[in-house]
């Protein structure tokens, strides 16, 4: 997607998650459809639930004397369903069984006496209270022994008695910070301290904190501590030593994958969601007309996502998400995340990153789970606060690290093991963001300024954590990361407000990565940034600045000696959005909603305008993963009329409107980087005319093919037509008696029938003439 | 100007006559084959009956609510009116034979057909006045006997409320319009679906040429529906159809609110628009109109 490199982007990431937004206003104890609500077991209970009638009743009810046995029916009715009548209170804690399923009961034959809620005398209670309320039970305060307060720390240095004291003070400081201290234990041998301790805390929650945090705490060069939770040794000693061979899973023959890439035409596809939602199709991309290859209701609740490569197409369902791939678009995976809204795939496709905000517990992190795509297996979870920077995970390009930013630490961990990078958080006090470089395993990261310490942007390689580039920044309100899309740039915008100015500064650091020592150059910027974007393949950049209404672009090129140019500025713009062509060279300047959709199709390799264009109200561009086409949409998500998407040339020659009813979302698939090497695409462009040529038959032959099919049609119309038009006239015809006799014997089938009968009036008039030409259609 | 129909030249605007009696929105417009009478009905729950050159009202019939469409049949003998479903009062049709008089002295109509599930958006007398064709609020077209009421044919091609039904100069055909944002052509006998002209807006008229393959088509974004209406939001303008082939050649645009209804002048050379902006816009055909072809 273009949009990640623009500045905009946060905007349209938030257009795209709408749906996933909307989803989490709905109540979230609202079970989904068709899911059975937990219920209350026991016999008495279903039958109640069940039966509504005497007989029911009768026959739930234990005891011989019949007038008491409605009401022991009743009792056990309204212990099943809440609303009839009060339950006694500790029933009410009973999971609520399908509301107003039961509406009978005590109410129904109600309303003479009380009804009496007191058991029968010879009732026997055979519900067990951990069937009535296991859930709840689970949760019952239990007796603490206060083992799980206890931390055990190794790698303590050994010492006498004589030392022992200033051993202790040393632990107490260093453990102390986490929580109060309430016993320690040093366990001693030959009268030295045997070199591992037992230290309680008042709370586990403080013994949590002390392991995280101590754990490999440097006490001097020989004793690095080693910090474990008293229960972790109990816990782990228990693991069977037997280890039972995972069963071997039958091979899924899913087919091509890929089969989409071999299409003879080299067509691609979309993904279309329309009628607010309800339905999904699939589309080749063709000039003439999309051909649709899939069409379901209900695909999709919310949204769907491409993977990466285009393999699978992901779809968003209240329980989780499902992937979809094959020529037949058949299911080939599902993930079960009860309330899922947002996901990101690993690059490489091998990992799908899942959020709700629904499933996350103290002690089983599930509000991010990261799946392994083949197998189906959950990987790992993870606590999340707030979805609010999606993705919390960055991947690197090839899949092997993903990575988190919370306060002052930076998390990176490695796959396939999905545990921390050499076991351990880095420390960066104050990082505000951070992005990997798509070229390589390297991260670059900002710090603001921090008293007389200035701001600064570190690239660090990884895995060795080795910073290879550090830049200090002075003054710094605050910076963007933006990576050329192969990592050979990157560029750093840096809002400043320099001593002595009023105002922001804006410049652009170019790092050129691919040099030694990666040299930095500095582009300053007068005016306010509205969007900034690589030419992904390229060394050009687009920015727009300005503002509105006096938008400009400029466009820069870095020079292989490291000079900046600006090639080219073009003024008084209606754009707030820049999309390249995901090959380069040809750029799309989109004025998207409130700029009532303007578009500009520049070609950046002599800097001309192609065309300028507008598709009124437009809300997305989309580039397809050839740079061929561009599509212009306006969805249902933004605005509520004229939902369509049309579909352009690179060179912005309209091709389709395409109208559908509440249209929300086109997305092309992607395609997988290309087999070719440098050579052989250089060898192409070297060849371009010899293929042109074929291409032009080609499409002159489709076209004069197009045109008689067209012509074709309307001849077999109009035909149709003028037949059912000649058995109309025929049925007119034979009607003109009864016609005359309706009207007294006057013909009125042609204007001038009656001519004789006319009679001659003459009236002047003052006539003012305006012409309006036909015909012109927007 | 509210409960007035007026008479205009339509070479220059000029007025020349009014009828005026009604104290509501006139829904609807008739007049006979002759032009002697001519039939209204009003929001002010009254259909009325007038002479038609000289304005004096010769009959009143009151109802119990709006009067949503009138019409004369083929021979100027039978009048029709339908009411709403409106403060408790169904959708009825009802037929008096105006060469007895005491039908209409009476407010005695000779026929009355209820009308229960969607009310009656719009109605025409079909070919001979034998049957009239109406169009329904929930998208339905039916065809009621003009003698038994009974339901002759029944048709949904619609899926929204039908707004105007006009039958073609010889009544073989007639053209609906329809919220569903589609104009729709039918055969007046068997009422089956010939054509589709479809727009991405709410069509309220639409109305056929008498002497070529086209159709026009006014409508346009309802007001309530938009927040800000402006007139290129809203699209309001008239859009030429070809007949057989369902292709749009020809827009014109001028209304700056929704076009509530079209008519093409009986001669087909011009045709008049009238719009929620109030205006009524009479456009001549350029030469170019009458030239035009599609290839094939």
């Amino acid at each position: 997607m273009q949009d990640a490199e623009n500045v905009a982007a946060p905007e349209a990431a938030e257009q795209r998650a709408e749906p996933g937004q909307q989803q989490e206003q709905q109540p979230a104890a609202e079970p989904p459809p068709g899911e059975e609500p937990p219920r209350p077991g026991g016999p008495g209970a279903q039958e109640a639930a069940s039966g509504e009638d005497a007989a029911a009743e009768v026959e739930a009810g234990p005891g011989p004397d019949v007038p008491a046995e409605p009401a022991a029916g009743r009792e056990e009715a309204a212990g099943a369903a809440p609303g009839s009548s009060p339950p006694p209170p500790e029933e009410s804690l009973a999971p609520v069984p399908a509301a107003g399923e039961q509406p009978g009961g005590a109410a129904e034959d109600g309303g003479a006496d009380e009804p009496s809620f007191s058991d029968p005398e010879d009732f026997v209670d055979d519900v067990s209270e951990e069937e009535l309320l296991g859930d709840i039970l689970k949760d019952r305060p239990q007796e603490a022994d206060g083992i799980d307060s206890v931390i055990v720390v190794d790698n303590v240095p050994q010492v006498g008695p004589d030392r022992l004291e200033k051993l202790k003070n040393v632990i107490h400081k260093i453990f102390s910070k986490f929580g109060k201290i309430t016993n320690d234990f040093y366990p001693e041998e030959d009268g030295k301290t045997k070199g591992y301790i037992f230290l309680e805390y008042a709370s586990p929650a403080h013994a949590v904190d002390a392991v995280k945090n101590a754990d490999g705490y440097k006490l001097d060069k020989q004793h690095t501590f080693r910090v474990n939770l008293f229960t972790d040794f109990d816990k782990y000693m228990t693991i069977s030593d037997e280890w039972d061979i995972p069963e071997k899973q039958p091979f899924k023959d899913l087919g091509n994958l890929r089969y989409w890439l071999e299409e003879a035409e080299c067509r691609d596809q979309y993904s279309v969601i329309f009628e607010s939602g309800d339905r999904t199709s699939i589309f080749w991309n063709d000039v003439k007309d999309p051909v649709s290859i899939e069409e379901r209701a209900r695909w999709t609740e919310t949204y769907v996502r491409w993977s990466p490569k285009g393999t699978y197409l992901a779809t968003f369902h209240q329980r989780g998400i499902a992937l979809w791939g094959g020529e037949k678009f058949k299911q080939i995976q599902r993930f079960s995340h009860q309330g899922v809204q947002l996901i990101d795939f690993s690059p490489c496709e091998r990992y799908l990153v899942t959020f709700s905000p629904l499933m996350d517990t103290q002690d089983d992190p599930q509000a991010i789970i990261i799946w392994d795509i083949l197998t189906g297996q959950k990987k790992r979870g993870f606590h999340c606060e707030s979805s609010a920077h999606w993705p919390i995970f960055k991947w690197s390009h090839d899949g092997k690290f993903f990575a988190r930013m919370t306060l002052d630490t930076l998390s990176i961990y490695e796959t396939p093991s999905m545990g921390l990078l050499d076991k351990k958080s880095l420390k960066i006090s104050g990082i505000k963001d951070f992005s990997w470089s798509p070229g390589g395993n390297i991260i670059a990261f900002w710090v603001p300024e921090d008293k007389d310490i200035p701001a600064r942007v570190t690239l660090m390689q990884l895995p060795t954590r080795q910073e290879i580039r550090v830049r200090n920044l002075f003054n710094v309100v605050d910076c963007k990361l933006h990576w050329q899309k192969n990592g050979d740039y990157l560029c750093v915008k840096v809002d400043r407000t320099p001593k002595g100015t009023q105002g922001v500064v804006t410049n652009f650091e170019i790092f050129r990565m691919r040099e030694k020592q990666v040299p930095v150059d500095v582009v300053e910027m007068k005016e306010t940034i509205i969007a900034f974007a690589w030419e992904p393949n390229g060394s050009k950049f687009a920015v727009l600045h300005g503002e509105a209404p006096r938008i400009s672009v400029s466009f820069y090129h870095v020079k292989s000696n490291g000079k900046i140019e600006l090639i080219k500025m073009f003024d008084k713009q209606q754009a707030n959005t820049i999309f390249w062509s995901p090959q380069g060279q040809f750029v799309v300047l989109a004025g998207l909603r409130s700029m009532n959709g303007a578009l500009a199709f520049v070609d950046t390799s002599d800097c001309t305008v192609m065309n300028i264009a507008e598709h009124y109200m437009a809300s997305d561009v989309e580039w397809d993963p050839t740079g061929r086409y561009v599509v212009t949409s306006v969805s249902w998500w933004s605005h509520k009329v004229d939902n369509a998407y049309w579909l352009w040339t690179f060179q912005g020659r309209l091709l389709q409107k395409n109208n559908k009813d509440r249209f929300c979302q086109l997305l092309w698939r992607p395609r997988p980087p290309t087999l070719l090497s440098q050579e052989q695409i250089k060898q192409i462009k070297k060849d371009l005319k010899k293929y042109s040529k074929i291409f032009e038959q080609k499409d002159r032959l489709s076209q004069s093919k197009a045109s008689k099919e067209l012509v074709e049609r309307r001849r077999t119309m109009m035909e149709d037509f003028r037949k059912y038009r000649k058995m109309a006239q025929e049925l007119y015809m034979e009607q003109k008696n009864e016609r005359l006799e309706l009207r007294g014997g006057v013909d009125t089938d042609e204007l001038d029938s009656n001519v004789d009968d006319w009679e001659e009036e003459t009236i002047e008039f003052f006539v003012t003439e305006e012409i309006i030409p036909l015909g012109n259609q927007e | 100007m509210l409960g007035i129909v007026n008479v205009w030249y339509s070479v220059n605007g000029e007025r020349l006559g009014t009828y005026m009696g009604h104290t509501g929105a006139v829904w609807c417009v008739d007049a006979d084959w002759d032009t002697k009478h001519v039939l209204t009905g009003s929001a002010d729950n009254s259909c009325r009956l007038w002479d038609c050159e000289t304005g004096k009202q010769l009959a009143l019939l009151k109802t119990n609510s709006a009067v949503r469409t009138c019409g004369f049949d083929f021979g100027g003998n039978i009048i029709m009116f339908s009411t709403d479903k409106q403060m408790g009062y169904q959708c009825f049709v009802s037929f008096f034979d105006l060469r007895d008089p005491s039908q209409i002295d009476n407010n005695e109509p000779y026929m009355k057909i209820p009308c229960n599930d969607s009310k009656i958006t719009s109605a025409v007398w079909g070919p001979l006045g034998e049957c009239i064709i109406a169009g329904h609020e929930g998208g339905e077209l039916n065809q009621y006997s003009a003698k038994s009421g009974e339901v002759l044919v029944n048709v949904k091609e619609h899926s929204r409320q039908i707004n105007d039904i006009q039958l073609s100069r010889d009544m073989t055909m007639f053209v609906t319009a329809s919220k569903d944002n589609t104009a729709k052509l039918f055969d007046s006998t068997t009422l089956e679906h010939q054509k589709t002209f479809r727009t991405e807006r709410p069509v309220n008229s639409a109305a056929l040429s008498p002497n070529y393959d086209h159709v026009v088509l006014g409508g346009g974004q309802e007001a309530m529906d938009v927040t800000t209406t402006s007139t290129r939001i809203g699209k309001f303008e008239a859009r030429f159809f070809h007949l057989a082939f369902e292709e749009e050649f020809g827009r014109v645009k001028g209304h700056f609110g929704p076009i509530n209804s079209v008519a093409f002048h009986p001669d087909g050379k011009s045709y008049s628009s009238g719009g929620e902006d109030g205006y009524v816009r009479i456009h001549y055909f350029d030469p170019q109109y009458f030239e035009f072809e599609f290839e094939a």
